[in-house]
C-alpha cells in the first residue's frame, strides 16, 4: 500500500461519495484500490438500510415484547404511536385545521420518502437550460445500466443519491412547465401507478415492468397531466443496458 | 384569499411538511438516544416546539436541518433532566433488540448493534452523512467542528464499525 493508496482509503472511509478527483483517478488505476472501493461500497450499502430503520413498522411487530430498562424515568411505553395521535388530535383542535393531515397514520411510504429527498437537493430544482455535462450524465447513467434517449429534452442535473439503501439516479429534466425531478428506483416495485401530492410537490411513481418504478415530480404550479405527460416521455426516453 | 384562510393554509402545508418528515425525524432521534421511547418523546416535543416557531423558518427546503437542530436540543434538554451518570450499551441494546434484529432485516441486525457502540462523537456525525445526507461541511457546521474534525470522525466511526462487524480490514489505513 502506497501513500496514495491510504490516503484514497482514508478518504472513502470518511466519505464513500465523495473521494476527490485525484484520488479517484488513483482507484481506476490501482488494483487493490477499485477492490477496496468495491467492498466499501457494499458495506455503505447495508449501513444505509441498517440505519433507515423503519420504527413505525417494527415497533408495531416488537413493541409487545420490549423490556423497559431498569430505572428508567421515562414515560411508559405506551407513550409512542398513541402519544403522537393525542398530540396530533389537540393540535388539529386547538388550530381549528381540518382534521385528517396528522391523523394520517405516519407511515414511510415511498412517495413521502420520495419528497423528503427532494427537500434535501434543493440546488437541484434550479430552472435552467445548461445541460449537465455528458460526462456526469452518463456515469450517472452508467451506474444504473441505462442510457436516455434525446427524447427525455434536457437534462439540467443528475447526481447518483443514496435512497433507501441503493445508489439512484436522480435527474432533473426541464420541461414548459419549469424542471422536472425523476428518480429511477429499479429496487422499487409499485404495483400500479401511485399519485401524491405532498408537501408543495406534485408527483406520480410508475411501474416499470422489469426495473422498479420511476418517480416523477414537480415543484408548484404543473397540473397532474403535465407530470404524468413528462412521465411518459422520460420512461419513453431510457434505454436499459442490462 | 382572506388573513384567516391564508393563516389556515399556511398551518395545513406545514402539518404536511412535519408529517412528511417525521419517519426520518424520528429515526434521526432514535440513533441519538438508542431509545425508541425516548425518540419518540422527543420528537414529540420537537414537533411541538416547530409547531409554535414555525414563523421562524424561513425557507421550507431548510425545514430538515431546523428540525434536527431543536431535535438534539430537545434531547439535550431530557438528558440533563434524567441526569445518566453513565451509559450502559448492553443494557440499550438488550432494550432496543426487538427493534434492531426485525424480521425483515436479520442481516441488517449485527450492523445496528455495532452503530448502538459507536461513542456519540462518531454516531451522530455518521447517521447525519448516511441517513440524512449531510455533507461534511453540513455536518461541521451542525456540530461546530471544522471540516478535518469531522472527517476524521467519518473515518474513525466506519473503522470502528467495520472491526465490530468482522469485516475484513487488514487493507484498511492506519
Ligand atoms: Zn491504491
Ligand atoms: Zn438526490
Amino acid at each position: 500500500m502506497t501513500i496514495v493508496c491510504a490516503a484514497y482509503r482514508r478518504s472513502i472511509l470518511a466519505d464513500p461519495r465523495d473521494a476527490d478527483l485525484k484520488l479517484r483517478a488513483h482507484r481506476d488505476s490501482c488494483a487493490e484500490c477499485a477492490e477496496f472501493s468495491q467492498r466499501v461500497a457494499r458495506f455503505e450499502s447495508r449501513l444505509a438500510r441498517a440505519l433507515a430503520i423503519d420504527l413505525d413498522a417494527a415497533a408495531g411487530a416488537a413493541r409487545p415484547f420490549r423490556a423497559r430498562r431498569a430505572g428508567s424515568g421515562y414515560r411508559g411505553a405506551g407513550v409512542g404511536r398513541r402519544g403522537w395521535m393525542a398530540l396530533a388530535a389537540s393540535l388539529t383542535m386547538a388550530i381549528g385545521v381540518a382534521a385528517g393531515l396528522w391523523l394520517a397514520a405516519p407511515r414511510a411510504s415511498l412517495a413521502a420518502d420520495v419528497v423528503t429527498h427532494m427537500a434535501e437537493e434543493p440546488q437541484a430544482w434550479r430552472s435552467t437550460d445548461v445541460p449537465v455535462s455528458s460526462a456526469a450524465l452518463g456515469a450517472v447513467l452508467h451506474d444504473a445500466h441505462m442510457r436516455l434517449t434525446a427524447k427525455a429534452g434536457l437534462v439540467s442535473y443528475a447526481n447518483s443519491c443514496l435512497f433507501r439503501g441503493h445508489q439512484v439516479p436522480h435527474l432533473v429534466v426541464q420541461s414548459d412547465g419549469g424542471p422536472v425531478t425523476v428518480m429511477v428506483l429499479v429496487h422499487e416495485s409499485v404495483p400500479a401507478e401511485v399519485q401524491f401530492a405532498d408537501s408543495g410537490y406534485r408527483g406520480v411513481i410508475l411501474p416499470v415492468p422489469g426495473h422498479g418504478s420511476i418517480a416523477v415530480l414537480t415543484r408548484g404550479a404543473a397540473d397532474r397531466a403535465t407530470v404524468e405527460r413528462i412521465a411518459a416521455r422520460v420512461l419513453g426516453a431510457i434505454v436499459w443496458t442490462a | 384569499m382572506n388573513d384567516q384562510a391564508a393563516g389556515n393554509a399556511k398551518r395545513a402545508r406545514f402539518q404536511a411538511l412535519c408529517q412528511a418528515l417525521r419517519p426520518d425525524l424520528l429515526r434521526f432521534a432514535f440513533w441519538l438516544s438508542r431509545d425508541h421511547s425516548v425518540a419518540e418523546d422527543v420528537v414529540q416535543e420537537t414537533m411541538l416546539r416547530a409547531w409554535k416557531a414555525q414563523d421562524s423558518l424561513a425557507d421550507e427546503a431548510a425545514a430538515k436541518p431546523w428540525f434536527l437542530t431543536i431535535i438534539r436540543r430537545e434531547y439535550a434538554r431530557t438528558f440533563e433532566r434524567k441526569r445518566f451518570d453513565t451509559v450502559d450499551v448492553d443494557a440499550l441494546v438488550a432494550s432496543e433488540e426487538p427493534l434492531l434484529a426485525a424480521e425483515e432485516a436479520q442481516d441488517l441486525a449485527e450492523l445496528r448493534r455495532a452503530v448502538f457502540r459507536l461513542p456519540d462523537d462518531y454516531r451522530l456525525p455518521l447517521v447525519l452523512q448516511v441517513l440524512m445526507g449531510y455533507t461534511t461541511a453540513e455536518i461541521a457546521r451542525e456540530l461546530d467542528l471544522s471540516n478535518a474534525a469531522v472527517l476524521t470522525r467519518l473515518f474513525r466511526a466506519r473503522q470502528q464499525l467495520r472491526v465490530l462487524c468482522g469485516e475484513n480490514t487488514r487493507s484498511d489505513p492506519e
